[in-house]
């Protein structure tokens, strides 16, 4: 019984000299006049079937570096800075050397090393004098000169191909040790294939040949000659090459996540400006002038611009006279003078709460659900677990029948859309709510109860002079945590100063 | 915030039984105190002044002496070991100072517990000693005009509770008197003025204000409290020996010791009303303490009025009751409302329908009657609050600028970036010295930056994308990011000064990659995002960033530029010590 084979594989086997030599695939396909990709999968396939043997070897394979390729005409700068030297009658000022070579000056100042090693110039002060070598006119090429010469004429050559051609290759090598860029080494696999003696009996013996296609094409399709071809049967289990999507960073699923949570429970979305005026970021939320967060100590001052518009006179009054003593609302106020010229101060938001505050103002009829995703700014050093900007989300119910069991519902639905089934309620103090709650939620990872942010209904201080009338519920979440817990971060710095690996690595459906 | 550290021992004494570690800090958290953990703390008395310093867990004295500033560790005043004790560490709760110290917060826990009801009630009668106010302090240039006094007889101090005294003292200077500028707190027990900390016995040692001023530890942290004033008050006795020089520092004479049976406390300060709340935490702070100890009134004499303090006359507020069970969504009677803020130390009757609410003097965090549903709220427990969903229908609504930015995040994701989050503050350095972006002066700009990298809000993401390329030199090539995010510009016609512009932005880094392909992905954005909608041409552009030739700004019909595109001059990228070919573009969307 002949063996079928693919005419492809049989032209390998005949080519293969008998005496069982090994050859390398490259080599082979030059032979056959055939790409290398096919003649490997014909080896790879007679390999299987014992007709050939397939070695490795690893030779090292030269180029001209990023460095060496840039000379022009591959010729080292300290031969052409040494030639201007000697046209310049054996000594000159080094600067004077850069256009009398054509070389710039830090070329010709990178080469003073060389042209010492060389001894092909002695450096005294910022002048250079020829050396020896020179006296009695060019000297020949040194073996890393005549190198790269040989790699820039004839591309890339493994070490044989180098060593065939006479270069002292280890001379060479040794010169430019220190030099890197020149030329470059890469380590080369190849493969060896030699026909094995069940191979050699085989061809003795006789061999049919069939028509085996790879790949199926316009040309097969449209002649209908697929009819006759058989397709070789790919090996199902071998792994395809890497291949990454272009996608969203981990953080931005989070802050895409908490978005649709509130659209979806019927929240508008609302926005304000990062540099913000100190009125709508603190004034506006009864925060008092002289509260610690409002130091230059925690929050960043703008200094341009220096200064924002004040909104309506009218509203500027309301929350001045809160301050100062509670004006219309039921309050004693903070009992401090208040000072508009602090109020349109610019800061950089250090909370979303400032854009809720606006849309509160600008309507504040309800019902109304509102909310803002974005980055807010703190004074903080950079280190494992702070960043002078992090995300929050900020939302408000404005509802004649919001309660404050309303607003612990609603806190824990959120968590619960976003992965955390525990959470829990405990009191808390912010100048601007009241009930205040901070809100916990149970890490499994950490069998511990961890603050995620604050919540509360808005002091009657802060939406009566806004102009509402009805209870507002209110919280400032933090979402970096959140992604912390979610892709197991320990250093908050990774979500900003990404190694493409994790982007890459993370994937885009809930781990 | 600073941490405080109650010792076990003097919270269960007051507290009047003794609670399980684990229940303890369960309920503190119902309380709203932020619990951060137990310690063994060490005592060590100091040999010069005679005060207890609490040292860390290490068993090793603490460098300073609270008292005297001595240093614990050295030959000369080495620090004697005074015992250890339990200590619960507690994270300051700014708004209620009245919880600062072991008897504050068992009286509080005392109700909030159930064990009792209602304001407690302390012994103050009528006293002869008197405070006249000099009428200069009156005028303008003096720092701190108000002064309020109380005298405390019958005090049985030991060691313990003196260094609790003191650390009262500092805790309310610092959450109530926001480090002593609004209210400062002096507890005086004798006649001469030596400062603290300078050895009486050699009364040369004594120093004059500005000599304080100038050299003593104290005068020198808090000299910038008078600064731009022209006079400070001193408090003198009747024959003109000077007792303190508030804010700053007592007199050695006055200090309080185990020894101490009466105290006159003063508190100064801008304003009456955080003095005398400061003056009633002292005040009821000791008489807890101190249970045989009585206060007496000082009556303070100003040109034209005069006060007689301390003022514990509770502040009365008056709750509907019906208005709060809705506000927190629990269906309360006005029994039961009255109930809860009696638990709270309020003293709380119904009359007419209506909860009469009396606060205590040294309740500092009740504004308006809204603290006091919130009071009730807690007495009642956060975690026995009923769900309630929301009611009303309300349509959800995206910003409009965010979908565009989650469209533009799409079609970058189609086109092979990955999305890189950079951080939206930057520096000149980075941004015009660095990648070459044009200086046109527009930046805002950061007053009080805490690091020389964020001095300005970023005006481009492409600086942000060559620093993630440098990161990440080692990592394989083709590289292709890309970053969707606000910029911001100064802007007089804004009404904050800026105006922020969405933008995106994309490098493409690798051997191979150039003009041709930023621009196939950019015409691909602008086609996607709709920018090109209206026509969009390119011109050459001259920048820094790019090599020359290779730079073009894209205009929009009207001939405004909406975006930038070239490739990444090998000067900028040697600067990011990148190696390999990088193009970038820009636009806004």
């Amino acid at each position: 019984m002949g063996a079928v084979l693919r005419e492809v594989e049989v032209r390998v086997l005949e080519a293969l000299p008998p005496g069982q030599e090994a050859v390398g695939i490259e080599e082979l396909a030059r032979r056959l006049g055939l790409d290398q990709s096919p003649v490997a999968g014909a080896v790879a396939t007679l390999a299987e079937r014992g007709l050939v043997a397939v070695s490795e070897e690893s030779e090292d394979e030269f180029r001209a570096g990023p460095k060496g390729s840039g000379w022009d005409g591959a010729e080292f700068p300290e031969r052409r800075v040494a030639r201007a030297l000697v046209a310049a009658g054996g000594e000159a000022e080094i600067p004077a050397l850069a256009q009398a070579s054509g070389l710039s000056t830090k070329e010709v100042g990178e080469s003073l090393r060389w042209l010492t090693q060389r001894g092909w110039a002695v450096k005294d002060g910022a002048r250079l004098r020829a050396g020896a070598a020179w006296t009695a006119g060019e000297p020949a090429l040194e073996p890393d000169e005549l190198l790269l010469r040989f790699l820039a004429a004839h591309g890339p050559a493994r070490r044989a191909a180098v060593l065939a051609a006479g270069e002292a290759l280890d001379a060479a090598l040794g010169r430019l040790a220190q030099r890197a860029g020149v030329v470059d080494r890469r380590e080369r696999r190849r493969r060896l294939v030699a026909i094995t003696v069940d191979g050699q009996a085989l061809l003795a013996g006789g061999i049919e040949s069939r028509h085996e296609v790879n790949e199926l094409t316009t040309e097969l399709l449209v002649s209908g000659r697929w009819r006759e071809a058989e397709f070789r049967a790919y090996d199902v289990t071998l792994p395809g090459p890497a291949a990454v999507p272009g996608k969203e960073h981990p953080f931005r699923r989070i802050l895409q996540e908490t978005r649709r949570a509130f659209l979806e429970m019927g929240f508008e979305e609302t926005r304000s400006p990062w540099v913000e005026s100190a009125f709508w970021d603190f004034d506006a939320l009864f925060q008092p002038q002289d509260h610690p967060a409002r130091d230059m100590q925690d929050t960043f001052y703008v200094a341009r611009p220096e200064k924002a518009a004040l909104p309506d006179p009218a509203l500027v009054d309301r929350v001045r006279r809160t301050h100062e003593d509670g004006g219309d609302t039921g309050s004693i106020g903070w009992r401090t003078r208040w000072d508009p010229a602090l109020a349109e101060r610019c800061v950089l938001r250090t909370h979303t709460t400032a854009a809720t505050a606006r849309a509160l103002y600008a309507d504040p009829k309800p019902p109304r659900r509102i909310f803002s995703v974005g980055p807010v700014f703190r004074r903080e050093t950079i280190d494992y677990k702070h960043l002078p900007v992090f995300h929050q989300v900020d939302g408000i119910v404005i509802d004649a029948n919001a309660s404050f069991a309303m607003l612990l519902t609603l806190l824990t639905t959120f968590y619960r859309k976003m992965g955390f089934p525990r959470i829990q309620f405990r009191p808390a103090f912010f100048p601007y709510t009241e009930p205040s709650v901070e809100v916990f939620v149970y890490l499994e990872s950490r069998q511990d109860w961890v603050e995620m942010g604050g919540a509360g209904v808005f002091r009657p201080e802060v939406t009566e002079p806004l102009g509402c009338t009805v209870p507002v519920l209110a919280w400032g979440l933090g979402l970096e945590r959140v992604a912390m817990f979610r892709f197991g971060l320990s250093d908050i710095r990774e979500i900003y100063l990404a190694h493409l690996d994790w982007l890459k690595e993370t994937p885009l459906c809930r781990s | 915030m600073p941490v405080l550290g109650i010792p076990l021992d003097e919270l269960f004494a007051r507290y009047g039984a003794t609670i399980e570690p684990a229940e303890l800090e369960h309920q503190l958290h119902r309380f709203g105190c932020s619990v951060e953990g137990w310690a063994t703390a060490f005592r060590w008395r100091c040999p010069s002044c005679g005060t207890l310093s609490e040292g860390g867990e290490d068993a090793a004295p603490p460098p300073a002496c609270e008292g005297c500033g001595a240093d614990l560790r050295s030959a000369a005043t080495p620090g004697a070991p005074a015992g250890e004790v339990q200590v619960l560490r507690m994270e300051l709760l700014a708004v209620r100072p009245d919880l600062f110290g072991p008897e504050g917060l068992a009286r509080g826990l005392r109700g909030f517990l159930r064990r009792e009801s209602g304001a407690p009630r302390y012994r103050v009668e009528p006293g002869s000693f008197s405070v006249d106010v000099d009428p200069g302090l009156a005028g303008p240039g003096v720092h701190r005009p108000r002064i309020v006094a109380a005298i405390v007889r019958g005090l049985t101090l030991d060691d313990a509770r003196l260094r609790g005294l003191m650390k009262l003292q500092e805790n309310v200077h610092w959450a109530l008197g926001r480090d002593r500028k609004l209210a400062s707190i002096g507890v005086l027990d004798g006649l001469r003025f030596v400062p603290l900390g300078f050895d009486p016995a050699q009364p040369h040692s004594a120093l004059t204000p500005r000599e304080i001023l100038a050299k003593h530890p104290k005068g020198t942290a808090y000299a910038w409290l008078l600064e731009g004033n022209t006079k400070a008050p001193l408090l003198a006795d009747a024959k003109g020996g000077v007792l303190s020089m508030p804010p700053i520092i007592n007199s050695e004479a006055t200090r309080v010791t185990t020894a101490t049976k009466e105290v006159v406390i003063d508190v100064t300060g801008l304003a009456d009303r955080h003095i005398d709340k400061a003056l009633a935490m002292v005040v009821t702070s000791l008489l807890e303490a101190c249970p045989g100890a009585h206060a007496e009134t000082v009556t303070v004499r100003y040109a034209g009025e005069t006060r007689v303090t301390p003022d514990l006359a509770p502040h009365e507020v008056v709750l509907d009751p019906a208005a709060a069970g809705r506000l927190i969504g629990v269906p309360w009677t006005a029994d039961e409302v009255a109930e809860l803020l009696r638990f709270m130390r309020h003293d709380a009757t119904v009359v007419d329908g209506q909860v009469r609410v009396l606060v205590p003097a040294w309740r500092s965090d009740i504004l308006h009657p809204r603290d006091l549903v919130e009071d009730a709220a807690i007495a009642h427990g956060y975690d026995r609050i009923p769900a309630v969903g929301l009611a009303a229908a309300t349509i959800g609504l995206p910003q409009p600028r965010e979908e565009a930015a989650v469209r533009a995040r799409a079609a970058l994701a189609g086109l092979g970036f990955l999305e890189v989050m950079t951080l939206a503050i930057t520096s000149e350095e980075a941004t015009y010295r660095k990648t070459g972006l044009p200086d046109d002066d527009r930046q805002a700009t950061i007053e009080n930056p805490i690091s020389v990298e964020q001095t300005m809000v970023r005006v481009s993401v492409l600086p942000g994308l060559l620093e993630t390329l440098a990161i990440n030199l080692g990592h394989s090539y083709p590289q292709r990011i890309a970053e969707v995010g606000l910029v911001v510009h100064a802007d007089p016609a804004e009404e904050t000064g800026a105006a922020e512009t969405m933008v995106a932005g994309f490098a493409l880094a690798g051997d191979g990659l150039g003009y041709a392909d930023a621009r196939s992905a950019l015409d691909a954005l602008l086609r996607e995002t709709g920018r090109d909608a209206g026509g969009v041409r390119y011109r050459a552009l001259d920048w820094p960033l790019f090599i020359p030739g290779r730079g073009a700004e894209v205009l929009d019909g009207a001939g405004e530029r909406i975006g930038v595109v070239g490739e990444v001059h090998p000067e900028v990228l040697t600067r990011f010590r990148i190696i390999h070919p990088v193009a970038v573009a820009e636009i806004s969307l």
